[in-house]
Parts: structure tokens; C-alpha cells; sequence
């Protein structure tokens, strides 16, 4: 059953967008991120032009992180106060990334940046996931209580000025760290779609320090809250937010999300972590071929312009 | 039931109420508002045998064409309850044929027959008078059919909204393929389709007075933004054509043109899924020994309808608007899917 989709201007199967929105919906229940990073390219696989696929991807994440938000901040797993650091930081880098994106747009490079952007970032994170669940596999087959680290170490970046308290992560850092991160953060949601999730949480636990059990919560606060502002911008600037679009990935994503945390809670952390980089590679090395390979017609339209 | 409750909810001053009684209603409207200053083109018009044909024609094609979509309405706002909004556009469309009976027929008919008042050499009438993109929209044919004196040929030639249209080309860049040549032409038309009723070459090698042109001919005067070598221009309106064709704007084959009865033809308009939309431009030539005889041409407009072309406006005019509606859906759908999902 075909849908004619009013702002991406074409008309698909609507099952293969109920489809996409459950499969990102499975991986937000099973691995706690958003599963933007698998959507956007499908939509663009499927055909939704680049920056439409981007911007509609952006409001669907902000339904996949309310709903998660939900049960988070009900069993008070969210520091607000981080969050909203965090959230300082993204509001700048997602209105900085709009603004990119925009311009990126108008000189014809954004498919290309969107392309090379995904590959750099999901080959970088796959790998890193990858060889951190390998070895965690190794070594707790070798010793099964493991070894108990340090909370966290202390880096060259726990030197900077500005440093706040946040009680409910126990962390007493410089605020610039979490500004930082929520700014690059931004950026990526605003030209990949993205919540960010996948990366964010990573950086959270490694890079901050801070508690896992707070982690995912106070990410979907501040993810909420940016792909709300994507959202709005790309709206506002380049009108590429298909709601039809949205409200049909939402959908699937509704009904993904319990079936991929029924699946989560029947196997063990680092197997799952294990499965989520391979996924995460193999949409890498899909991506890095689509742009190493000889393309069919190397003939494109840009933007139609009615002149007055 | 719900269809019509839908429709009363989002569009009440509509009389699309029911097929017929619509249909009869706004003929006579428009009837009644018809700005046509000769009476002896209406005269014309409620005698002529084509436009009786057409009629008929209409109502065969789309009667079933109403009930299958009126199935797929139906099933669509059971799956998505949701976009029940979306669907009500399902209605109108296939209702929207009505006016067409006559709508626009009463423009076009003057000046196909600015010498001849009583009879007119060229007849043209198209089965929709606008192609309406609604939410069910897969690309549309039209049928254009009419009437001609004989003897002659018949060349019908439709063009969508010229515009500014820019050509991109991937290069090879450091192994990787992106777009570094980008050529810009204006005057391009959205979509060209020709058909005729006998081979276009041998049609046009006598000229046919300069004014019906091949797409080649049609593209040879689009005027490229920038210049560049002539090559290089070449290659770029190359890729130009090889976008259009791809995507079905540019349909690669030319049309037939199929003439019954030595007088009777008829012509299929296919139109893509992927159309720009505007006020297409259909004309319709009669050919005597390489020489037009009559033109007909007549404006049909392409547009979205109903819930669609609501959201394509508030889009384009409203962005801060339709962002935070679209902000306002995600959370309630999100908020009220995932409470839903977790009682399940």
C-alpha cells in the first residue's frame, strides 16, 4: 500500500516505512539508543532525499526519547543538572549544525557530508564497541568476577576550570566537559538526524565517568530536548520535516521498542553490545561502499527553483 | 459513516458529499457562473458530439477507479487511525473529475476556433480537468481525446512549469565519488511528453511551422545559467535528460496519438508519481500537409489536494508553525505509544 509522502514529494510503501520505524524502535528497547543511525541511511536507501529523510528521522527521535524518558525519569535515573549542562551545550550545536547543514545544502555537498559523516562516525564507534566487548568477553571467560578497577581514572581535560558538582553522578568536573559533548552531539543530530544516543552514551560512561544507571536516562533528556530544537530549525529554515514521514516511523517504533527490551533482557550485556557493533560496522561498510563505488549515472538534480 | 464524518469535520463547505448529486450540483454552478461572452459557443458546446462522448467516457473510467479507491480509504483508516486525517483527501480525488466535465473546457474552447464559431476544426478534451495529488497519489495517466476534421495528423504536446533546474556531476575524488560539477539551466521544463499519430520525424521535417518541438528541439533552447564549452554544456543537458528520463518527467518514448474513424483520437498523458507541481500546459496540433491548421491549448493544473497540500503549505509559509506541530505530535505519539505499549 502506497502513501504519498507531501514534503520528501513521493509516494512509497508504507509498510516499508512501518518497517524501518520498528527496526529502530527494536534496537532503541534492545541497546538504549535511538536507532536513527540504521533509519536515516535505509531512508535514503529507499529513495527520501537526503535532507528530508535527515530532518523527519530528527522528529521521530524525539518520540522514541519521550517514551523512554518516561520510565527513566520515574525511577529517577535522570540528573537533571548534568542534563541540562549538557543540553547548553546541544542546544549551541544543533543550531550550529542547522546553520551547516543550510549551507551545506545550498552548495550541493550535503548527500556527500551526510555520507562521509555516517561512515567516519559508525566505523569509529563500531570498532570501539567491538574490541571493548571482545575483551571483556576474554577476560571475564579467564576470570568471571573480573577486576575491580578504579571508579574512574583522571585525565589531562579533569584539569579545566569552571568545575561544577553533580551530586546524583557523583562527579566533580569541569562543566566545559559535558558543554563539549552535548556541542558535538548537536551537530551530529542536526546533519545525520540522529539522537546521538550511540554516542553520547559511550562518551558518558568513558569520557565523563559517570554511573551507567544514570546514563541512559539523562541522555534521552538531553537528546529529547535537541532533536526537539532540529526539529523546530529545519522546520523553520529549510522546511524538510515530513510529519507523514515521522508519524509512520513513530509508529513502527512504537511497537519495536518492548519487543527489542524483551529481547535485551534475555541475553547478556556483552554479547548484546557485541551483536549492536557488528550492526553498527556493517552499516559503515555499506555506506563506505555506496561511496567508493562507480555510481550508476553520475548525474544528479539539485533543488528545482520556480523563479518569479 | 466515518468517511463523511471525517469530511464534515475538515472540510465543511464542500459539496462532495455524494458522487452524483456533487457532480450535478457544481455543473450547474459553474453553469449558472459561466463567464462565456458568445452564445454561440455554448450553442457549440451543449450540441457537439465529442463533448457528449466525453461525458460518457468519464463515467465508465472512473466509477471503478472510485471504488477501489474508496477501498483503499477505507482499509488505510483502519490500519492507521492516525492519519485518518490523511485520508479524507481520498475522497475529493476521485470526486474532483465532476467539474472537469466542462470546467476549464469552456477557456479552451474559444480560442481553438477564433475563425470558425460553428465549426470548429479541432476538438480537445482532457478526462480530468487537473491532476490531484492526494495521499494516494502513484502517478496518474490522463486521457486526452477529442474530435478533428480530416484530413491532417495530430501532435499533442504537453509541458509542465519551466524553472531553474540544477545538473550535479560526481567526479572521482580521491577514490571517493562526489559531486564536484554543477551546471545550472534555466527554462526547463518540469516534464515534456509529445505524442502524435504518425512518426514524429516525418511530421516535423516539413517545420510544422516552428512552433511544435521535438524534447531534443524543446531542450536545444533551455539557457544554460553559466557558460561553459559547448561540450561540456552538451553533457550536462546529457545528464539533465537522463535525470528526467529516470524519474519519468521526461517519458523516453514518443506518445501515439490513436485516431478512429478517420475524425476520433485519443492520447494517454502518463504522468509519475514524482511530479512538480504547477499549471501544465497541453496542446494539441492539427497538421495539414506539414502546416498547422488549428491549436488547441489548455492549462491543467497539478497540485496537492486536501490534507496534503495543507501540510506542503504550512510547511513552505508557516515553517515555526509546522515545526512545533510537528515537535507536538512526536511527543503525544511517543508519550501515548510507549504508555500503551507498556501496559500491553
Amino acid at each position: 500500500m502506497e502513501i504519498y509522502l507531501p514534503i520528501a514529494e513521493q509516494s512509497i510503501n508504507v509498510f516499508v516505512l512501518f518497517a524501518l520505524g520498528a527496526a529502530a524502535g527494536l534496537l532503541a528497547g534492545m541497546f538504549g539508543v535511538g536507532g536513527g543511525f540504521l533509519a536515516t541511511p535505509m531512508l535514503i536507501f529507499v529513495g527520501i532525499p537526503p535532507t528530508v529523510a535527515v530532518a523527519s528521522q530528527a522528529n521521530q527521535v524525539i518520540a522514541n526519547s519521550i517514551s523512554s524518558l518516561q520510565v527513566q525519569w520515574r525511577r529517577g535515573n535522570v540528573d537533571l543538572r548534568m542534563g541540562l549542562v549538557l543540553l547548553l551545550g546541544g542546544m549551541l550545536g544543533s543550531s550550529a549544525g542547522v546553520t551547516l547543514f543550510t549551507w551545506l545544502k545550498r552548495i550541493g555537498q550535503i548527500d556527500f557530508v551526510i555520507a562521509v559523516m555516517y561512515v567516519l562516525m559508525l566505523s569509529s564507534i563500531g570498532l570501539l564497541m567491538l574490541f571493548e566487548s571482545l575483551r571483556t568477553y576474554f577476560r571475564r571467560r579467564r576470570n568471571p568476577t573480573g577486576p575491580r578497577g578504579k571508579l574512574h581514572t583522571h585525565y589531562l581535560v579533569h584539569r579545566l576550570p569552571w568545575k561544577m558538582r553533580f551530586y546524583k553522578s557523583k562527579l566533580y568536573i569541569s562543566a566545559f566537559l559535558p558543554i563539549g559533548l552535548g556541542f558535538a552531539i548537536g551537530i551530529l543530530s542536526a546533519i545525520l538526524g540522529v539522537g546521538g544516543g550511540f554516542v553520547l552514551v559511550p562518551a558518558m560512561i568513558y569520557l565523563l565517568g559517570m554511573p551507567t544507571t544514570v546514563v541512559i536516562g539523562t541522555s534521552n533528556f538531553q537528546i529529547l530536548f535537541v532533536a526537539a530544537n532540529v526539529t523546530f530549525l529545519q522546520a523553520a529554515t529549510n522546511g524538510t520535516v515530513d510529519v507523514v514521514l515521522a508519524l509512520l516511523l513513530i509508529l513502527g517504533g512504537v511497537v519495536g521498542a518492548p519487543i527489542g527490551s524483551r529481547i535485551a533482557a534475555k541475553l547478556p550485556g556483552v554479547v548484546l553490545r557485541g551483536l549492536m557493533a557488528v550492526l553498527v560496522l556493517g552499516v559503515a561498510v555499506e555506506l563506505l561502499f555506496e561511496l567508493l563505488r562507480t555510481p550508476a549515472s553520475p548525474y544528479s538534480l539539485g533543488a528545482r527553483e520556480v523563479l518569479p | 459513516m466515518r468517511a463523511s464524518f471525517l469530511e464534515f469535520l475538515f472540510k465543511p463547505p464542500s459539496p462532495a458529499c455524494g458522487g452524483g448529486v456533487g457532480v450535478l450540483r457544481r455543473r450547474r454552478g459553474r453553469d449558472a457562473r459561466s463567464p462565456l461572452p458568445s452564445p454561440s459557443v455554448a450553442d457549440y458546446r451543449a450540441t457537439s458530439p465529442a463533448s457528449g462522448g466525453g461525458t460518457n467516457n468519464k463515467t465508465i473510467n472512473n466509477k471503478p477507479r472510485l471504488g477501489v479507491v474508496g477501498i483503499v480509504a477505507a482499509f488505510l483508516l483502519c490500519l492507521v487511525a492516525t492519519a485518518a486525517a490523511a485520508q479524507r483527501v481520498e475522497r475529493p480525488g476521485p470526486a474532483l473529475p465532476g467539474p472537469s466535465l466542462g470546467g476549464p473546457a469552456d477557456s479552451s474552447v474559444p480560442p481553438s476556433v477564433p475563425s470558425a464559431p460553428t465549426v470548429p476544426e479541432l476538438i480537445v478534451d482532457l478526462s480530468q480537468a487537473r491532476v490531484s495529488i492526494t495521499s494516494a497519489f502513484q502517478g496518474e495517466s490522463l486521457l486526452l481525446f477529442g474530435m478533428f476534421d480530416p484530413p491532417g495528423e495530430i501532435v499533442v504536446v504537453v509541458q509542465g512549469p519551466p524553472a531553474r533546474e540544477t545538473v550535479l556531476r560526481k567526479e572521482r575524488f580521491l577514490g571517493l565519488w562526489l559531486n564536484t560539477g554543477r551546471q545550472s539551466f534555466d527554462d526547463v521544463p518540469a516534464y515534456y511528453f509529445i505524442a502524435a499519430s504518425a512518426p514524429l520525424q516525418r511530421l516535423l521535417a516539413r517545420g510544422a511551422g516552428g512552433e511544435i518541438l521535438s524534447l531534443d528541439d524543446r531542450l536545444a533552447s533551455i539557457r544554460p545559467v553559466r557558460w561553459r564549452s559547448a561540450e561540456e554544456l552538451a553533457k550536462f543537458r546529457g545528464g539533465l535528460v537522463e535525470v528526467k528520463r529516470r524519474e519519468d518527467l521526461y517519458p523516453a518514448a514518443f506518445g501515439q496519438v490513436t485516431v478512429q474513424a478517420g475524425r476520433l483520437f485519443r492520447a494517454e498523458l502518463p504522468f509519475p508519481s514524482r511530479l512538480p507541481e504547477g499549471v501544465y500546459d497541453v496542446r494539441a496540433y492539427l497538421l495539414r500537409e506539414g502546416r498547422i491548421v488549428a491549436a488547441v491549448s489548455r492549462p491543467l493544473p497539478v497540485g496537492k489536494v486536501g490534507f496534503n497540500a495543507q501540510l506542503a503549505g504550512w510547511s513552505r509559509q508557516e515553517g515555526t508553525l509546522y515545526g512545533i506541530g510537528a515537535i507536538v505530535m512526536a511527543l503525544t505519539v511517543g508519550w501515548l505509544g510507549g504508555a500503551v505499549m507498556r501496559r500491553l
